[in-house]
């Protein structure tokens, strides 16, 4: 193995490219040996140990890894969620990218956001309902959406009854994520 | 932990809940500015202060 020693290699021009080495080639950094801050790449590739790397970033900043999915694709984040509790002193049990929600009444809140969504278009899902309650044919625990904006979103939580029925109800548990 | 109330369109008032997460960084103060509607009156109050009991929660009215 030959061994090149240097403190820096650039580009025969200032904005030239320098290629190191050809498709299907490995490049590895030593033990302990660390990547620059700078190091801005294009796109990036980790641990292609089989067809497809396990982790990637790609040309269009997209998160990709495989973890069970069988490819490398791109990856879609959840952006916002919250566990918190409707009874009682509503209170916030744990959150991410949420500043607040607003109880507006029973089984009325708001979920606002920290940081914006680019658009309304996210898809919001979620469960409620968890005290004890008596479960028979005609329904149980709702948590419906009532408005989308880029900054919260509205939600109503309660039961149904009977057929296309439904009551408002504060529920201790209410669990919502946002993905986008 | 405080909480912030309004009066809602309605007739009522709504309270809102910080997360920990974004007091950890900002202020109540900058909490109301951003999640209160814009020109709803507003106060700051201790969350003791909210009723527990929410049987009648429809019914609460916001008070100067």
């Amino acid at each position: 193995m030959s061994h090149v020693k240097t403190d820096k290699l650039s580009a025969r021009t200032a904005s030239g490219t320098i290629t190191l080495g050809e498709s299907g080639e490995t490049f590895a950094l030593g033990s302990g040996a660390t990547v620059d801050s700078g190091f801005t790449p294009a796109a990036i590739s980790i641990n292609a140990s089989a067809s497809s790397g396990a982790l990637a970033i790609d040309a269009s900043d997209n998160l990709q890894f495989d973890s069970g999915y069988g490819s490398t694709a791109t990856a879609y984040g959840c952006r916002a969620w919250v566990n918190f509790n409707g009874t009682g002193t509503v209170a916030i049990r744990e959150s991410a990218n949420v500043s607040s929600i607003t109880d507006h009444a029973t089984g009325d809140y708001t979920i606002n956001f920290s940081t914006a969504m680019p658009d309304a278009n996210y898809v919001t899902v979620g469960t409620t309902g968890f005290d004890p309650i008596t479960f028979d044919s005609t329904g149980g625990p709702l948590l419906a959406i009532e408005t989308f904006s880029t900054g919260s979103v509205r939600i109503a939580t309660g039961y149904t009854y009977s057929v296309g029925y439904f009551a408002a109800n504060d529920w201790s548990q209410n669990c919502v994520g946002i993905i986008r | 932990m405080k909480r912030i109330i309004y009066p809602t369109d309605e007739g009522g008032v709504a309270v809102i809940v910080p997360s920990a997460e974004y007091l950890a960084n900002h202020t109540i103060e900058e909490l109301a500015a951003k999640d209160v509607p814009a020109g709803k009156a507003y106060q700051i109050i201790d969350e003791a202060d909210v009723p527990s009991d929410r049987t009648f929660r429809n019914a609460w009215e916001y008070a100067e």
